[in-house]
């Protein structure tokens, strides 16, 4: 079957100062695919790369090799198919909330008139449950409530492949949970295909298909594909009790703590081959014992 | 009232009742002497009244006189100070416009592109610091008029913080916008028109606020030399005819215009302010 978004051999070196043909690898040989629909998330430590490799799917940055190649075209340069959620929201502070929205919409759909710009912003605003506060600037919302505004300026467009740099970061445990859930949500009713940093484990259980995970930067590589065998629409309270929630959850764990930094070790010293990589790894259904769980 | 806010009015009170108690004190009326003259005395002028530094109470008399019919019009020497004013402010505006007229795009184009900054960077530097006075005779040279060369020493005072403020407002736009501009796919206008301009608006205003400062300053100055109408020369005027209660009226009214045009610029810019 033909991928929705196909990324191969993606690699960012940045030059090194004072030194000619010297470069820095953060990233290389970085291979993977997306199906329409579905939600990848991808972690690793930090400065690993995963923001410009995201930053690289938005066309927002070019990487120094490789080729990312979305519904048969090349990505080159943003593009309205390709939302993206920043970390710190990236409202516009002078206009209020529904102007915010309102000015996304007006520039992915042009032959709309003033009202079918306000009838589609406030539906969406009212997708986040923000209807009370359209006439506020971003200043005078919460933390949680901006990141909302965000998804809903996001979801307004209706991209073909919507981008999350860690969008819950900067949000407190309870908030965070909350918006999550308003997400799982979202994303059962409109099979938004979604690629998603985050350095949540929990968080990324809940909302992937599959996580990526990479091994330590420099020369950073994605180095598995793990698939989150859980039936969805999931939910916060029951997940837990999947049998297959700890066996994944202990495995990321274990991945990087351990795994991420011995697999970074290997790569520098060339003791490891990573042209397969990444590797899938799944933890199937075992039916007798999902039964037991039952 | 909040106990804070009538401590601040009592203050000013106190600080305006003081200086005009010790303005009093130390200035004198500069009556003509009573005592008996000799012959010599008298043709030396010492019974009349002598030039002297007028103490507050003389100043305010004739505010009170200049006030209550400032556009009065005796002849090319003899303006109400409404009218002298309104010549500055006239003035100061047409040169000042000019200027952002001309800085405010100059610096969007300069703040977007950092061929054009870098290039122009040298020739920024040297110009801003000349005294906006030293233009004077190379402006009337090629001007040939004095009114023309005295608003041209505005806009060239005014044109350097404008031009400065606007292309360092636009170079300081958060990436974040931006890249939300590049992602909806905006053109260079409309990046320009949409994001750009309202994100370094409040700094364009702070240029807007200096220039303004200092094209008040300027003017004084500048119609000092050229003469004619105008405060600057009002003030010089005064001064040859030795009339000091005049000039110490026409110096407080520099500066309460001068306040008002700055509390003009700064309420306007309160429109384009936002908050992160």
């Amino acid at each position: 079957m033909k991928k929705f978004l196909e990324v191969y051999d993606l690699a960012k070196k940045y030059p090194v100062k004072g030194e000619k043909n010297k470069y820095i690898t953060i990233f290389e040989n970085v291979t993977f695919s997306m199906q329409k629909g579905e939600f990848v998330c991808i972690i690793g430590h930090s400065g690993c790369g995963k923001s410009t490799i995201l930053n690289n799917l938005a066309g927002l940055d070019a990487p120094t090799s490789g080729n990312i190649i979305m519904d048969n075209k090349n990505v080159k340069k943003p593009s309205l198919e390709r939302g993206v959620i920043f970390q710190n929201h990236s409202l516009l502070p002078w206009l209020s909330v529904l102007k915010n929205i309102k000015m996304a919409i007006a520039c992915k759909f042009k032959d709309l008139d003033k009202e079918g710009i306000e009838k589609r912003a406030l539906h969406f605003l009212e997708m986040v449950e923000l209807t009370d506060a359209v006439n506020k600037l971003p200043h005078e919302l919460s933390g949680g409530m901006k990141q909302r505004v965000g998804i809903a300026r996001a979801f307004a467009l209706s991209p073909e492949l919507l981008l999350m740099d860690e969008p819950f970061g900067a949000l407190d445990a309870l908030t965070r949970g909350k918006i999550q859930d308003k997400l799982v949500e979202i994303c059962d009713k409109t099979k938004q295909t979604i690629f998603m940093i985050t350095h949540d484990i929990d968080e990324a259980i809940l909302l992937a298909d599959r996580i990526l995970l990479m091994s330590n930067g420099p020369e950073a590589r994605v180095v598995e594909s793990v698939e989150i065998n859980i039936p969805k629409p999931r939910n916060r309270a029951e997940i837990v009790k999947h049998q297959n929630y700890y066996r994944i959850r202990n495995y990321l764990v274990d991945f990087l703590v351990n795994k991420s930094s011995k697999i970074a070790k290997d790569i520098q010293n060339k003791n490891i081959d990573d042209s397969r990589m990444p590797y899938t790894i799944s933890f199937p259904n075992d039916e007798n014992t999902e039964k037991l769980a039952i | 009232m909040s106990k804070e806010r009538i401590q601040t009015i009592t203050l000013s009170l106190v600080i305006l009742f003081v200086s005009f108690v010790v303005g009093e004190i130390v200035t004198n009326t500069g009556n003509a002497s009573t005592k008996e003259l000799t012959e010599y005395e008298k043709l030396m002028g010492l019974g009349e009244p002598q030039a002297h530094v007028p103490g507050p109470s003389e100043v305010l008399k004739l505010a009170v006189k200049e006030l209550s019919n400032p556009f009065y019009d005796n002849g090319s020497n003899d303006k109400g100070i409404g009218t002298q004013l309104f010549y500055s402010i006239l003035r100061v505006m047409a040169g000042y416009f000019l200027a952002v007229l001309i800085a405010i795009p100059l610096g969007f184009l300069t703040g977007m592109s950092p061929i054009f900054y870098n290039a122009l960077q040298p020739y920024i530097q040297v110009l801003k610091p000349i005294s906006p006075l030293a233009w004077m005779p190379l402006a009337l040279f090629v001007i040939k008029d004095s009114i023309l060369s005295s608003v041209f020493v505005i806009f060239i005072c005014s044109i350097w913080p404008i031009l400065i403020n606007t292309a360092f407002g636009v170079m300081s736009v958060k990436k974040d916008w931006l890249n939300v501009s590049r992602t909806l796919e905006m053109g260079t206008l409309e990046t320009a028109f949409k994001v750009i301009l309202p994100a370094a608006l409040p700094t364009i205003f702070t240029g807007l606020r200096i220039s303004m400062g200092i094209s008040w300053l300027v003017i004084v100055a500048a119609e000092m030399l050229v003469g004619g109408t105008g405060i600057g020369y009002y003030v010089w005027n005064e001064w040859n005819n030795l009339d000091l209660t005049s000039v110490v009226f026409s110096i407080f009214m520099i500066g309460i215009v001068g306040m008002g045009l700055d509390l003009l610029i700064a309420q306007a810019s309160k429109y384009f302010m936002y908050q992160e």
